[in-house]
């Protein structure tokens, strides 16, 4: 009788086997035919994605994964593309003279399921965004909208003292706290992007979780989420701009290890691909390969009120920290010279008042990027004497750098340097990345590794920073002329003026140097020959597909 | 039995219990949260904490998760915005199942004949090419195992597909790549078990009695040498469940290991006590089943079972 059981259990094991092992052969032969057709000249576009898509409600995501395919699905008052503000659901729009009231005029436009996209659509996606009940992580992106702080933050509850306003239909007016030049190109924002109303009621908490739980209104439609693996978007055929747009379909598949991802792009499967930071050494003279710097810039955050160390809070010693660091060598060493080299605040990128770049046109070379040793041990001397130290080792620092492998790398080139140029005794903690971010806002370092993505593209982004009243500004340093010009700069309307402020700031901010700027980020890519349009820029989404095609 | 099966299962009730809570516990005093990020304002995160409910006491939180727990509700995972976790884990869990399954299989259908072909050939160059085998499936982790494979087979020869699960080619070198060092455990198992039963009083009988070769192979030699893999077994499969997650970010498969790692990355408590329940209860349910099967195997452990 036993016996008969175990046979019995033996004979299951069997057909599992079998099953487990042979099931998936029918699938085989429509997948190869898919795979041929893509590879022929239909326009179809294929990349990888490192992470699953973590949301692609309008008002709740705050990923760059998330950005590529909402900047594609649905399509905002405006359309950023490379760097210029195109008319999107905004036929036009008027902006008081003050430049504080935006008045957009909507062209006729539908919703995947017919419904016409209206300025209530847009209204409510705003409010959405700034209700504190909603839990957005990027409502701060609102807070240039009159009241869309006090509202986000409870001061204010009553909505209609919010800056938004439907006026009927097809015109919305929005109103900010401050004029802002950059606001048009920040509306491009995927929390910016309509949003309805009825749909989010009708889906409740599994709203936009699903390709079938929203409605889309951009170039194109999110046409199936298979969560972990890739989402698949078609040609939108009731775009306005529809002629616009020659891809026909877009394939964007979630492959998590970047080496994978780069073997699948030489086997033709994919039309782009990152190349992995690791292997930059390798195809860094490969005369394929495209460099683009994506926005980010990182540095050293210093805490002028580290406890036990008053060197952090003398202006002389973090100079010549500033000083000590060859950049140059620095980046070749840690990066290969995949980085940029830095020695300021704000981007090269970012646009001027004169029709060039903001750091062109007002330039400030306090520290070269190749260092000064000598320079860096004069105001060493300074400082040791203003705070009577007599041993440079009695000095210590402590890099905190996030545990990533890469990172590591970055801090040890650093500690050689300062302690080679400056003598001092500098040390390295290396924490996960979360409590990185923890110590730096409960300002628990000495100096931090830290970084920062632009969201627009205005020196503003980035030099409000360092504002005495900023919650990213966990340094302690403040000066009231620094807070004074900022502010001057965010009710400036004309825009020459509002630059010398900026410049002005951000010289005083460079040689106080609360902050040891290192470099910017760069990444390399390869693209497949006949792909054209595509758009690779540092604000807004990083990769921009919508008006790429296949020659 | 049926007492002990009872016993058995409150003591691993009590012991999910105990687990959660301890996790519970643990993942609070990492430091960070998981709102912080490079643009997080405290007044943003403010609204998030109590959109979460994270801004009760803990005891509260506590007890509104044991709650929730009991009615089968995992929560909302805090990455990914609103994705219950329930939803995650029905959805990824089958692919690493599958997986995991397939590798199982594989490596323990190869493991036992190479385990039995090199006891059987005791000494001889086949022996050694077991061991050998055995011996590179232990020491190279996965990772290296899993990109050589991927990159002998996929890039170069192209006999499969790079990456991905879309069909039954996608599932040949993950399944292979991961069930590798199974495989030489069950090997290296197989064949000092074997070894041993050959050398017994009762082998030596079997053949007086005038059974052929095979018979006594078939069912005296390996019959009694597979106890000790039966015995792995349990460990195998978590071991298995457990090494997905960078098989599955190798040949990116949409399964459930990536959690693992990137929920605790992520400081994602939600998913991080998900995944701790989800595995607890079914490690606790394979060791269970694994003792049934060897009450089966063994008359002398059902009879002391009583």
């Amino acid at each position: 009788m036993k016996k008969k059981f175990v046979s019995i259990i033996a004979l299951l094991l069997v057909i599992l086997i079998a099953s487990t092992t042979f099931v998936g052969c029918g699938s085989k032969n429509s997948e190869e035919k898919g795979n041929a057709e893509s590879a022929g000249k239909s326009q179809v576009l294929t990349f990888a994605q490192t992470a699953e898509i973590p949301s692609l409600d309008p008002q709740l995501q705050n990923s760059m994964q998330s950005f590529e395919v909402t900047n594609a699905i649905f399509e905002g008052l405006v359309r950023l593309h490379d760097g210029k503000v195109q008319p999107g659901m905004a036929e036009k729009w008027d902006i008081s003279s003050d430049g504080k009231t935006y008045t957009f005029h909507l062209r006729d436009a539908k919703w995947s399921d017919g419904q016409p996209v209206t300025a209530y659509d847009f209204e409510y996606g705003i409010r959405r965004l700034l209700d504190p009940k909603t839990g957005s992580a990027y409502a701060f992106a609102g807070y240039g909208i009159l009241n869309g702080y006090e509202y986000n933050t409870g001061k204010v509850t009553d909505v209609s003292k919010l800056g938004v306003k439907a006026l009927d239909e097809k015109t919305l007016e929005i109103k900010l706290a401050n004029p802002a030049a950059y606001f048009l190109g920040y509306l491009s924002l995927p929390c910016f992007m309509p949003t309805r109303e009825d749909i989010v009621e009708k889906y409740g908490n599994n709203f936009a979780l699903e390709a079938e739980n929203n409605v889309y209104n951009g170039p194109f439609i999110l046409k199936e989420w298979k969560h972990e693996s890739g989402v698949t978007l078609e040609k939108n055929p009731d775009y306005w701009n529809k002629d616009a747009i020659k891809l026909d379909k877009v394939n964007i598949l979630q492959i998590t290890d970047p080496n994978t991802a780069l073997s699948m792009y030489e086997n033709g499967e994919l039309d782009f691909v990152s190349i992995p930071n690791t292997l930059w050494d390798k195809y860094k003279d490969n005369p394929k390969t495209k460099l683009i710097m994506n926005g980010a810039i990182d540095w050293l955050r210093l805490n002028l009120n580290a406890p036990g160390k008053p060197w952090l809070a003398n202006k002389d010693f973090r100079k010549a920290l500033n000083y000590a660091i060859n950049r140059e060598e620095y980046v070749n060493t840690a990066t290969k010279g995949l980085y940029l080299p830095y020695t300021r605040l704000v981007l090269p990128m970012v646009v001027g008042a004169k029709g060039g770049k903001y750091t062109e046109e007002s330039p400030i070379d306090i520290y070269p990027t190749t260092g000064d040793s000598a320079k860096a041990k004069e105001y060493l001397a300074k400082a040791m004497a203003a705070l009577n130290i007599k041993d440079p080792k009695d000095i210590t620092l402590e890099l905190k750098f996030s545990d990533s492998a890469a990172d590591k790398a970055l801090a040890e080139v650093l500690q050689d340097q300062l302690t080679r140029n400056l003598g001092i005794t500098v040390t390295i903690k290396l924490v996960t990345y979360k409590q990185k971010l923890a110590d730096d806002t409960a300002k628990q370092y000495d100096a931090v590794y830290n970084g920062w993505m632009p969201d627009y593209d205005d020196p503003m982004t980035y030099l409000e920073l360092f504002e005495s009243n900023n919650s990213q500004n966990s340094t302690g340093w403040s000066n009231a002329e620094y807070d004074k010009l900022i502010e001057a700069a965010r009710t400036e309307v004309d825009p020459v003026k509002r630059q010398q402020y900026f410049w002005d700031a951000e010289k005083i901010l460079v040689d106080e140097a609360p902050f040891v700027p290192l470099q910017c980020r760069r990444l390399g890519y390869l693209e497949k020959d006949n792909l054209k349009g595509m758009s690779r820029y540092f604000v807004g989404s990083d990769i921009d597909f919508v008006f790429a095609y296949f020659e | 039995m049926g007492r002990y099966i009872l016993k058995r299962f409150i003591v691993s009730l009590f012991t999910v219990l105990v687990l959660v809570t301890t996790v519970f516990i643990l993942i609070r005093l990492m430091p960070g949260d998981p709102f912080v990020s490079e643009k997080m304002t405290p007044e943003i995160k403010a609204n998030m904490m109590a959109y979460y409910g994270f801004d009760k006491p803990l005891y509260v939180q506590y007890f509104h998760y044991i709650g929730n727990l009991l009615r089968g509700d995992l929560g909302l995972s805090l990455k990914y915005s609103n994705r219950s976790v329930n939803t995650i884990l029905a959805q990824t869990f089958p692919v690493s199942a599958d997986l995991g399954i397939r590798s199982i299989i594989l490596a323990t259908i190869l493991g036992l004949f190479l385990g039995v072909m090199a006891a059987l050939n005791n000494g001889k160059f086949f022996d050694y090419f077991c061991v050998f085998i055995a011996i590179v499936g232990v020491s190279v982790p996965d990772f290296i195992n899993g990109s050589l494979l991927q990159y002998i087979f996929g890039l170069k020869l192209k006999l499969f597909p790079i990456a991905r699960w879309e069909g039954f080619r996608y599932t040949i070198l993950p399944v292979f790549a991961l069930s590798l060092y199974t495989l030489a455990v069950i090997t290296r198992t197989m064949r000092a078990s074997m070894l041993e039963v050959i050398n017994q009083d009762y082998i030596m009988t079997a053949q007086a009695k005038g059974l052929s070769q095979w018979q006594i192979i078939t069912r005296h030699q390996i019959r009694n040498a597979i106890l000790p893999i039966v015995t792995i077994l349990g460990p195998i499969t978590a071991g298995i469940l457990t090494g997905t997650f960078v098989i599955e970010q190798i040949y990116a498969i949409p399964g459930m290991g990536r959690f693992y790692v990137s929920g605790i990355n992520d400081l994602d408590y939600s998913m991080i006590l998900g995944m701790t329940v989800f595995y607890g209860v079914f490690l606790v349910a394979a060791n269970f089943i694994v003792d049934i099967i060897y009450g089966l195997v063994d008359p002398r452990i059902r009879i002391s079972g009583k």
